[in-house]
């Protein structure tokens, strides 16, 4: 029977504890007993790669259903999405109007299923902005249309950018839309590539860089107050499976930083973390590979993708492995001593450490890279295997009750989307080109680090998918608030943290809710949704969850 | 049984002598298992090789299809990619002359021996040393992997270790001989267009007739407005065409004996059997070592190739017209069909490692066609160091040309390191003549038998 929760708190006390003595849950649980502000008790941000909004939900709900492809048919009473269907941009769309774009003028077009392999786009800090052309989204042929071919397979054309995929291809995300919450007005929190955007996930912005090995002049600006900003990729410092010649690291905290002062369990679980484990294929260490179905073979672990290694207190640059099972999420073993993973961990230790019922407060999750969606050597059917099986993992358990799962992505990989707001962070470096030459947005921009405004943090930057899957998720909603992925950081905060805030500089304080996605008053909880996670259409019973080392 | 005995024995010195001589325990123990030893002709450590499935073809690769029988898309209208590519015969060409007439005129000589399509399913992209980037916001040009490679010494290629190659910064990967694309869809662009071979004219002339013949396709599957954007209704078109290439498994069958044998269905004749060891010997053929021929570690069958490129020097071939001009050279990876690395003259005579799978049904060998046999191949690979007279040409003063074929400038790039190609005159020839005939028998093995399913195909387990 659902509990309502304003008739909690009407008891007083510890509404928490009064759930407890209700709602059976493990004891070992270490999400459950904290004071959250919400009923949610267990955060796993999903961090997916280089998608845009447009890109996935162009036409939602609306597919073209093929014949011999998984076929998709809305649900009646979806609300309207802001996309290309609805702003009438497949066809006179600008960037196929713009000569500009010289040869690679097109029209934004239907990418099929059997074309989940396609080549990576362009998807840097300054060629971002000058696709935007100032906010007339016209130019993304010319600027990050210059894309790499991909494997034997791989389709590409030169407005390739344009392309889309619909419900025939990204049937699991369309069917997650469908049953419960996502965002059409959701952002990078500034443009750029993956790196920016894992750290804007956990610390809300990127100002304080400092460049440890070498000089990677493209992945840094000077702020304009004697520091620097992170505007590229670069490998996190120190870490065993970086450059030899490039890295970087973090000056200021992140929301791990916070959740550590207050004893609350997190982890950041990376595909390939663990180098003590031989894949099937025989590769191990920081070689260990996946092949995919669709794009060839790839590394597992990408290090310029992991959000905590860039911080040195929450960083785990030797991938040491936890102590036990049980330790998973906690900054100390059983023995009160120091563990040595310090909350960084493969994405088995996840699956490990839920199935001991160990669930963390606070997980973020990325899969092994052939499955984290990226262009090039990811695609959209190894993403939508992934998904579906950690969700399926996740909705399984019980305490899938008190749990929200975000789904975010970290850039756009600079594909097409016609979304556009005016700069709330300004920026004047000479990388930024938004509104001219060294111009993004007006006025000073936001405080960095040190308290004074910093450059290097256009944005907010291109427009991302966002998901909230949760039985307290709204069903078939999808939410206008506009928010960023610092909006992840804020939740965190408000959620367990009373709205602490990480200042010096973080977007957390400004960047918008997510709250609107959830509805915590309903008698009746959102049901798990389970889905085939090769075509990800919905399934009577989740798929057996694959064996891994 | 005494042939088996003495095969035995022979293995067993070889591998002795190998332990011996410290190289590489491991992969000796490895290779130890797979090589037969005795007249036992099964394989003794089969393996279950992951194939693709066999599968419905998607309406996308059935579209591709009845492009790649279509002629109606050539300027002739009498050429379509299986008039040059045979089903018949390994998706390669069907005759025997080193090039291909075509054009508008069916009469136009062509360049380069028309390669096969088959096994170009896990063909990685073109680049200098392993691509090792996932997610690089900044993409070396080839130019720049060029000179990052710069002058570093690369490992010698032995069959013992042919992983130790996989790491040289070396030209690798991509599709024809020079690897001047990435994907099956540009491939299939390129003989279209070409006035020597489909010549189909204008992108406007095949879009008509793409519009006229496949239109409601056309806009069912790419949108009502692919027509209006002729690049992109063109690569859709070429996309099919990939698709089909990668579904069929009439592109990948993985139907030879050879895989029989791998999966232990099978056994070799003795003559088979002597030619695989010969095959896998680095002081024999050493082919092994760029035509690898061991299952990956997660159990996909061998390609027999490691995608890499190789300047080996063959003899130029007089039966190409564009020789009669002695101021042409095909230059491979350096040009001149390919433009991006003119400037890497160290890679002047390079061209692309092919599959030798189903290379006993062809006619024509290398990039120029200069052999017609894969007896002519061999005696090639063995004699080229010896007795150069016999395939090069004379100058003036009648002195032998050796690797004529290439600049006197360019010369210098062509492999002498890796066996067999790193012999003197005066030196044993790595193959005796039953040598070569037992190679050719174990290359043999390597055709695809048509008209039965793969027996690696008992399950649907899928894999790339």
């Amino acid at each position: 029977m659902r509990i309502q929760w304003r008739r909690m708190l009407a008891f007083g006390g510890a509404a928490a504890m009064l759930a407890n003595s209700i709602i059976p849950v493990a004891a070992a649980d270490p999400g459950f007993g904290r004071n959250t502000a919400t009923p949610i008790k267990h955060l796993v941000v999903i961090y997916d790669e280089n998608i845009s909004f447009d890109h996935y939900f162009a036409t939602y709900p609306h597919a073209t259903n093929p014949s011999g492809e998984p076929r998709f048919f809305p649900s009646p009473f979806t609300p309207r999405v802001n996309n290309l269907l609805t702003s009438d941009l497949l066809t006179n769309n600008p960037n196929f109007l713009n000569p500009a774009n010289g040869a690679g003028a097109a029209n934004p077009f239907r990418l099929d299923r059997t074309q989940a392999a396609t080549a990576d786009q362009n998807h840097s800090y300054t060629p971002e902005q000058e696709a935007f052309d100032g906010g007339k989204m016209d130019l993304f042929p010319k600027y990050t249309g210059t894309a790499t071919t991909g494997g034997a397979d791989a389709f590409g054309t030169t407005g390739q950018v344009m392309g889309y995929y619909d419900g025939n291809t990204v049937t699991a995300l369309w069917n997650y839309a469908q049953h419960f919450a996502m965002s059409d007005n959701a952002y990078g929190s500034s443009f750029g590539p993956s790196t920016p955007g894992a750290i804007e996930a956990i610390s809300g912005q990127t100002n304080g860089y400092v460049a440890v090995l070498g000089t990677k002049s493209a992945s840094f600006v000077a702020d304009g107050e004697g520091g620097f900003t992170d505007i590229g990729d670069e490998d996190p410092a120190y870490d065993t499976c970086s450059s030899k010649t490039q890295t970087m690291s973090m000056l200021g905290k992140n929301v791990g930083d916070l959740l550590n002062e207050h004893g609350i369990s997190w982890g950041g679980f990376m595909g390939g973390f663990d180098l003590s484990l031989v894949n099937a294929d025989g590769t191990t260490g920081c070689a260990r590979d996946s092949t995919s179905l669709y794009t060839g073979t790839t590394a597992d672990y990408v290090p310029h993708h992991n959000w905590f290694q860039y911080y040195p207190s929450t960083a785990n640059p030797t991938h040491a492995r936890p102590s036990s099972v049980d330790a998973i999420g906690h900054t100390y073993d059983a023995s009160g001593q120091l563990d040595p993973a310090n909350h960084e961990y493969d994405i088995d230790d996840f699956y490990a450490a839920v199935k001991a019922g160990n669930f963390p407060a606070v997980a973020f999750l990325k899969a092994p890279a052939y499955q984290d969606g990226h262009a090039g050597y990811s695609d959209p059917l190894d993403e939508q295997a992934w998904l579906v099986q950690v969700i399926s993992f996740i909705e399984q358990r019980p305490e899938w009750r008190d749990t929200a799962i975000i789904i975010d992505w970290d850039d756009s990989d600079g594909w097409y989307d016609h979304a556009f707001v005016e700069p709330t962070s300004a920026s004047y470096a000479t990388a930024d080109v938004l509104n001219g030459a060294g111009l993004c947005g007006s006025g000073p921009p936001p405080p960095g680090l040190g308290g004074d405004p910093v450059n290097g943090r256009c944005g907010p930057g291109p427009r991302i998918p966002f998901f909230v899957i949760s039985p307290y998720a709204k069903a078939n909603y999808v939410s206008h608030t506009l928010i960023t992925q610092s909006s992840i950081v804020r939740f965190i905060e408000d959620n367990w943290l009373r709205g602490e805030r990480l200042n010096n500089g973080s977007f957390d304080a400004t960047a918008g809710s997510i709250m609107d996605m959830f509805d915590f008053n309903t008698r009746f909880a959102n049901p798990p949704l389970f889905l085939d996670p090769e075509d990800g259409t919905p399934a009577a019973h989740p798929a057996p969850f694959p064996p891994f080392p | 049984m005494r042939e088996g005995w003495a095969e035995g024995a022979a293995a067993r010195w070889w591998v002795t002598r190998r332990i011996r001589s410290g190289s590489g325990v491991l992969l000796v123990c490895a290779l130890f298992g797979a090589v037969p030893l005795h007249a036992q002709a099964t394989n003794p450590r089969p393996y279950r090789l992951q194939v693709p499935p066999a599968r419905p073809l998607s309406a996308m690769a059935q579209l591709g299809k009845r492009l790649f029988n279509d002629a109606r898309l050539s300027g002739s209208g009498r050429i379509s990619c299986v008039s040059c590519h045979s089903p018949a015969h390994a998706f390669g060409p069907p005759g025997v002359s080193a090039i291909v007439l075509g054009g508008a005129d069916d009469r136009s000589p062509g360049f380069r021996a028309v390669p096969s399509l088959r096994y170009l399913y896990r063909q990685p992209p073109f680049s200098i040393g392993p691509d090792t980037s996932a997610d690089s916001d900044q993409r070396l040009t080839v130019g720049q992997q060029a000179a990052r490679a710069g002058d570093k010494v690369r490992a010698v290629k032995t069959a013992l270790a042919p992983q130790a190659a996989a790491a040289n910064l070396v030209p690798q990967g991509g599709l024809f001989w020079d690897g001047r694309v990435n994907t099956l869809q540009q491939q299939a662009g390129g003989p279209l267009f070409n006035p020597a071979e489909m010549a189909a004219g204008s992108p406007s002339r095949v879009l008509t007739k793409l519009e006229t013949n496949y239109g409601e396709e056309f806009k069912a599957f790419f949108g009502p407005t692919v027509f209006q954007s002729p690049r992109l209704a063109l690569d859709e078109a070429m996309f099919a065409i990939g698709r089909y290439e990668i579904e069929s498994v009439e592109f990948h069958p993985f139907r030879s004996k050879y895989d029989a044998w791998l999966a232990g269905h099978a056994e070799l004749t003795p003559a088979e059997s002597r030619g695989y060891r010969l095959f896998n010997d680095p002081d024999k053929g050493n082919c092994a070592a760029c035509h690898l021929d061991q299952p990956t570690r997660d159990g996909r069958p061998p390609l027999f190739t490691d995608f890499q490129y190789e300047a080996l020097g063959v003899p130029r071939n007089p039966a190409i017209p564009a020789n009669r001009d002695s101021h042409y050279y095909d230059l491979g990876v350096c040009g001149p069909y390919r433009t991006d690395l003119r400037a890497q003259t160290q890679y002047c005579g390079m061209f692309l490692t092919p599959s030798l799978r189903n290379v006993a049904t062809r006619h024509v060998f290398f990039h120029n066609g200069v052999f017609h046999s894969l007896h002519d191949v061999l005696e090639w690979y063995v004699y080229r160091d010896l007795a150069p007279e016999r395939f090069y040409s004379r100058d003036e003063s009648g002195h032998v040309v050796k690797y004529d074929d290439l600049p006197p400038e360019y010369r210098r790039n062509v492999d002498t390191v890796d066996g067999p190609f790193n012999r003197h005159p005066g030196d044993p020839p790595s193959l005796s003549d039953a040598e070569i005939e037992d190679v050719i028998a174990f290359l043999d093995t390597l055709t695809d038998e048509d008209d039965h399913a793969s027996p690696l195909r008992t399950d649907a387990r899928m894999s790339r």
